[in-house]
Protein backbone atom coordinates (compact mmCIF):
# COMPACT_ATOMS: atom_id res chain seq x y z
CA UNK A 1 0.00 0.00 0.00
CA UNK A 2 1.50 3.50 -0.71
CA UNK A 3 2.37 5.62 2.02
CA UNK A 4 0.43 8.71 2.83
CA UNK A 5 1.87 11.87 1.19
CA UNK A 6 -0.17 15.04 1.49
CA UNK A 7 -2.17 16.24 -1.56
CA UNK A 8 1.36 18.59 -2.64
CA UNK A 9 3.17 15.61 -2.06
CA UNK A 10 1.59 13.11 -3.90
CA UNK A 11 0.67 15.23 -7.00
CA UNK A 12 4.36 15.66 -7.38
CA UNK A 13 4.82 12.04 -7.24
CA UNK A 14 2.59 11.78 -10.09
CA UNK A 15 4.13 14.25 -12.07
CA UNK A 16 7.41 12.66 -11.69
CA UNK A 17 6.45 9.29 -13.02
CA UNK A 18 3.92 10.45 -15.78
CA UNK A 19 7.20 12.83 -17.03
CA UNK A 20 9.14 9.38 -17.12
CA UNK A 21 6.50 7.48 -18.99
CA UNK A 22 5.37 10.13 -21.22
CA UNK A 23 8.84 10.55 -22.01
CA UNK A 24 9.62 6.96 -22.66
CA UNK A 25 6.52 6.29 -24.91
CA UNK A 26 5.29 9.62 -25.80
CA UNK A 27 1.31 11.22 -24.90
CA UNK A 28 -0.93 8.78 -26.42
CA UNK A 29 1.77 5.75 -25.40
CA UNK A 30 0.96 5.84 -22.09
CA UNK A 31 -2.50 5.43 -20.12
CA UNK A 32 -3.88 6.38 -17.21
CA UNK A 33 -4.38 3.02 -15.71
CA UNK A 34 -0.23 2.87 -16.77
CA UNK A 35 0.96 5.89 -14.82
CA UNK A 36 -1.74 4.84 -11.41
CA UNK A 37 -0.35 1.24 -11.17
CA UNK A 38 3.54 2.92 -11.00
CA UNK A 39 2.43 5.45 -8.86
CA UNK A 40 0.69 2.52 -6.51
CA UNK A 41 -2.58 4.78 -6.37
CA UNK A 42 -6.39 4.78 -7.63
CA UNK A 43 -7.30 6.19 -10.49
CA UNK A 44 -10.09 8.36 -8.70
CA UNK A 45 -6.52 9.34 -6.30
CA UNK A 46 -5.23 10.33 -10.31
CA UNK A 47 -8.83 12.00 -11.20
CA UNK A 48 -8.75 13.98 -7.86
CA UNK A 49 -5.44 16.01 -8.94
CA UNK A 50 -5.79 16.47 -12.78
CA UNK A 51 -8.83 16.12 -14.40
CA UNK A 52 -7.74 14.18 -17.74
CA UNK A 53 -4.75 12.97 -19.09
CA UNK A 54 -4.18 15.93 -21.37
CA UNK A 55 -4.55 18.25 -17.82
CA UNK A 56 -1.23 15.95 -16.18
CA UNK A 57 0.13 16.11 -19.58
CA UNK A 58 0.44 20.05 -19.53
CA UNK A 59 1.59 20.26 -15.71
CA UNK A 60 4.38 18.13 -16.50
CA UNK A 61 4.96 20.60 -19.33
CA UNK A 62 4.37 23.45 -16.63
CA UNK A 63 7.28 22.23 -14.27
CA UNK A 64 9.53 22.05 -17.41
CA UNK A 65 8.80 25.98 -17.46
CA UNK A 66 10.08 25.98 -14.49
CA UNK A 67 13.63 24.74 -15.53
CA UNK A 68 13.17 27.06 -18.39
CA UNK A 69 17.45 28.36 -18.93
CA UNK A 70 18.43 31.96 -18.12
CA UNK A 71 20.13 33.77 -20.34
CA UNK A 72 20.39 36.60 -18.46
CA UNK A 73 23.82 36.29 -16.68
CA UNK A 74 25.46 34.83 -20.50
CA UNK A 75 24.57 38.24 -21.98
CA UNK A 76 25.18 40.54 -19.01
CA UNK A 77 28.26 38.66 -18.54
CA UNK A 78 29.84 38.87 -21.90
CA UNK A 79 30.39 41.65 -24.66
CA UNK A 80 27.56 42.01 -26.98
CA UNK A 81 30.10 39.98 -28.98
CA UNK A 82 27.69 37.30 -31.56
CA UNK A 83 29.79 33.94 -31.05
CA UNK A 84 30.72 34.95 -27.41
CA UNK A 85 26.70 35.56 -26.63
CA UNK A 86 26.06 32.50 -28.54
CA UNK A 87 28.73 30.08 -27.04
CA UNK A 88 27.54 30.73 -23.67
CA UNK A 89 23.66 30.74 -24.85
CA UNK A 90 24.50 27.21 -25.89
CA UNK A 91 26.15 26.28 -22.84
CA UNK A 92 23.75 27.26 -20.97
CA UNK A 93 21.10 25.56 -23.02
CA UNK A 94 22.93 22.63 -23.24
CA UNK A 95 23.76 21.79 -19.67
CA UNK A 96 20.05 22.23 -18.61
CA UNK A 97 19.18 19.62 -21.19
CA UNK A 98 21.52 17.28 -20.51
CA UNK A 99 20.21 17.44 -16.65
CA UNK A 100 16.85 17.21 -18.00
CA UNK A 101 16.86 14.46 -20.70
CA UNK A 102 12.92 13.41 -20.22
CA UNK A 103 12.41 16.77 -21.90
CA UNK A 104 14.38 15.85 -25.00
CA UNK A 105 12.39 12.66 -25.20
CA UNK A 106 9.15 14.46 -24.50
CA UNK A 107 9.58 16.98 -27.57
CA UNK A 108 10.98 14.16 -29.89
CA UNK A 109 7.52 12.33 -29.05
CA UNK A 110 5.40 15.32 -29.86
CA UNK A 111 7.12 16.34 -33.06
CA UNK A 112 5.02 12.97 -34.47
CA UNK A 113 1.82 12.87 -32.20
CA UNK A 114 1.76 15.91 -30.08
CA UNK A 115 -0.68 18.88 -29.58
CA UNK A 116 -0.04 22.00 -31.33
CA UNK A 117 0.19 23.77 -27.93
CA UNK A 118 2.88 21.09 -26.69
CA UNK A 119 4.94 21.21 -30.41
CA UNK A 120 4.56 25.48 -29.61
CA UNK A 121 5.86 24.74 -26.22
CA UNK A 122 9.20 22.71 -27.03
CA UNK A 123 9.69 25.20 -30.13
CA UNK A 124 9.43 28.14 -28.27
CA UNK A 125 12.86 27.14 -26.05
CA UNK A 126 14.81 27.01 -30.02
CA UNK A 127 13.44 30.25 -30.33
CA UNK A 128 16.03 32.02 -28.23
CA UNK A 129 18.78 30.65 -30.43
CA UNK A 130 16.50 31.32 -33.75
CA UNK A 131 16.00 34.96 -32.66
CA UNK A 132 19.09 35.48 -31.54
CA UNK A 133 20.76 34.52 -34.52
CA UNK A 134 18.46 35.43 -37.09
CA UNK A 135 18.15 39.01 -35.57
CA UNK A 136 22.45 39.67 -35.15
CA UNK A 137 22.92 38.07 -38.40
CA UNK A 138 20.87 40.53 -40.38
CA UNK A 139 22.38 43.30 -38.10
CA UNK A 140 26.01 42.56 -38.73
CA UNK A 141 24.45 42.58 -42.75
CA UNK A 142 23.20 45.55 -42.50
CA UNK A 143 26.14 46.94 -40.96
CA UNK A 144 28.06 45.37 -43.40
CA UNK A 145 30.36 43.46 -41.40
CA UNK A 146 29.31 40.00 -42.97
CA UNK A 147 28.65 39.08 -46.54
CA UNK A 148 24.75 38.42 -47.59
CA UNK A 149 23.63 35.33 -45.96
CA UNK A 150 20.17 33.62 -45.40
CA UNK A 151 19.66 34.76 -41.39
CA UNK A 152 16.64 32.22 -41.57
CA UNK A 153 17.98 29.11 -43.10
CA UNK A 154 21.39 29.87 -40.90
CA UNK A 155 19.18 29.80 -37.56
CA UNK A 156 17.70 26.51 -38.16
CA UNK A 157 21.19 24.75 -39.34
CA UNK A 158 22.19 25.98 -35.64
CA UNK A 159 19.21 25.14 -34.22
CA UNK A 160 19.42 21.38 -35.98
CA UNK A 161 22.98 20.91 -35.03
CA UNK A 162 22.51 21.48 -31.67
CA UNK A 163 19.53 19.65 -31.22
CA UNK A 164 21.64 16.65 -32.92
CA UNK A 165 24.52 16.76 -30.57
CA UNK A 166 21.79 16.24 -27.67
CA UNK A 167 20.17 13.53 -29.21
CA UNK A 168 23.68 11.80 -29.82
CA UNK A 169 24.29 12.48 -26.10
CA UNK A 170 21.23 12.37 -23.51
CA UNK A 171 19.30 10.22 -25.96
CA UNK A 172 21.01 7.81 -28.24
CA UNK A 173 24.37 7.76 -25.99
CA UNK A 174 25.93 6.69 -29.29
CA UNK A 175 29.31 4.99 -29.52
CA UNK A 176 31.05 7.23 -31.80
CA UNK A 177 31.47 10.19 -29.46
CA UNK A 178 31.71 8.61 -26.57
CA UNK A 179 35.26 9.80 -26.15
CA UNK A 180 34.17 13.73 -27.00
CA UNK A 181 32.38 14.88 -23.85
CA UNK A 182 29.38 17.13 -24.73
CA UNK A 183 31.12 20.38 -24.00
CA UNK A 184 34.11 19.56 -26.51
CA UNK A 185 31.41 18.23 -28.76
CA UNK A 186 29.40 22.13 -28.70
CA UNK A 187 32.21 23.97 -28.97
CA UNK A 188 33.29 21.95 -32.10
CA UNK A 189 30.03 22.43 -34.03
CA UNK A 190 30.01 25.94 -32.73
CA UNK A 191 33.60 26.98 -34.63
CA UNK A 192 32.25 25.11 -37.48
CA UNK A 193 29.25 26.85 -37.80
CA UNK A 194 30.58 30.42 -37.24
CA UNK A 195 33.01 29.21 -40.59
CA UNK A 196 29.59 29.53 -42.94
CA UNK A 197 29.27 33.14 -41.28
CA UNK A 198 31.74 35.32 -43.63
CA UNK A 199 33.66 38.36 -42.10
CA UNK A 200 33.57 40.98 -45.29
CA UNK A 201 37.07 42.88 -44.66
CA UNK B 1 5.51 57.89 -16.26
CA UNK B 2 8.06 59.86 -18.24
CA UNK B 3 10.51 57.90 -20.24
CA UNK B 4 13.76 58.96 -22.30
CA UNK B 5 14.08 55.95 -25.06
CA UNK B 6 11.57 53.24 -25.84
CA UNK B 7 12.83 49.69 -27.10
CA UNK B 8 10.01 47.57 -28.71
CA UNK B 9 11.24 43.95 -28.13
CA UNK B 10 7.50 42.42 -28.66
CA UNK B 11 7.29 38.76 -30.08
CA UNK B 12 10.98 38.40 -29.53
CA UNK B 13 12.38 35.55 -26.89
CA UNK B 14 14.87 36.23 -24.65
CA UNK B 15 17.71 36.60 -24.41
CA UNK B 16 16.69 39.09 -27.18
CA UNK B 17 15.33 41.81 -25.62
CA UNK B 18 18.07 41.75 -22.76
CA UNK B 19 20.60 42.41 -24.97
CA UNK B 20 18.42 45.29 -26.96
CA UNK B 21 17.94 47.14 -23.66
CA UNK B 22 21.23 46.76 -22.67
CA UNK B 23 22.65 48.03 -26.20
CA UNK B 24 19.72 50.78 -25.51
CA UNK B 25 21.05 51.62 -21.79
CA UNK B 26 24.61 52.11 -22.95
CA UNK B 27 23.59 55.03 -25.43
CA UNK B 28 21.81 56.80 -22.47
CA UNK B 29 23.55 58.88 -19.54
CA UNK B 30 22.94 57.88 -15.93
CA UNK B 31 19.54 58.88 -14.77
CA UNK B 32 17.54 58.39 -18.02
CA UNK B 33 14.40 55.71 -18.01
CA UNK B 34 14.19 53.45 -21.31
CA UNK B 35 10.69 51.52 -21.66
CA UNK B 36 10.66 48.30 -22.71
CA UNK B 37 7.58 46.38 -24.05
CA UNK B 38 7.91 42.79 -24.56
CA UNK B 39 5.49 39.76 -25.06
CA UNK B 40 7.77 36.68 -23.41
CA UNK B 41 6.55 35.87 -20.28
CA UNK B 42 10.36 34.79 -19.25
CA UNK B 43 11.22 38.71 -19.61
CA UNK B 44 9.60 39.53 -16.25
CA UNK B 45 12.40 37.53 -14.45
CA UNK B 46 14.51 38.13 -16.62
CA UNK B 47 14.41 41.97 -16.67
CA UNK B 48 14.51 41.52 -12.35
CA UNK B 49 17.99 39.57 -12.80
CA UNK B 50 19.04 42.02 -15.76
CA UNK B 51 18.75 45.04 -12.86
CA UNK B 52 20.43 43.13 -10.22
CA UNK B 53 23.17 42.14 -12.27
CA UNK B 54 23.80 45.30 -13.81
CA UNK B 55 22.96 47.90 -10.61
CA UNK B 56 19.73 49.78 -13.20
CA UNK B 57 17.16 50.14 -11.49
CA UNK B 58 13.64 48.60 -12.16
CA UNK B 59 11.45 51.43 -11.52
CA UNK B 60 8.31 49.26 -12.72
CA UNK B 61 7.51 46.14 -14.45
CA UNK B 62 3.64 45.94 -15.22
CA UNK B 63 1.69 43.72 -17.83
CA UNK B 64 -0.64 46.03 -20.06
CA UNK B 65 -2.96 44.15 -22.70
CA UNK B 66 -1.04 41.13 -22.63
CA UNK B 67 2.42 42.61 -23.16
CA UNK B 68 5.06 43.48 -20.51
CA UNK B 69 6.05 46.81 -19.91
CA UNK B 70 9.13 47.72 -18.02
CA UNK B 71 10.98 51.39 -16.78
CA UNK B 72 14.51 50.85 -16.08
CA UNK B 73 16.67 53.85 -14.77
CA UNK B 74 20.14 53.96 -16.23
CA UNK B 75 22.58 53.89 -12.89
Amino acid sequence: MAKRLSAEERRASIIKVAKRLFAQAGFHGVSIDEIVKEVGVSPAILYRHFESKDELYEAVLHEFSATRESYVEAVVANDIGFEQVLRSMTTVFVSSIMSHPDMLKMEMHSQLEGSEASQEFFLNRWKSFTDYIEFNLAELQAQKKIHPINAKATALIYQGIIREVLLQKCVQQADRFQEMPVAILVDEVISLFMKIIEPRK
Amino acid sequence: MSFDAELDAKGLNCPLPILRAKKAITALNAGQVLKIIATDPGSVKDFEAFCNQTGNELLSSAEVDGAFEFMIKKS
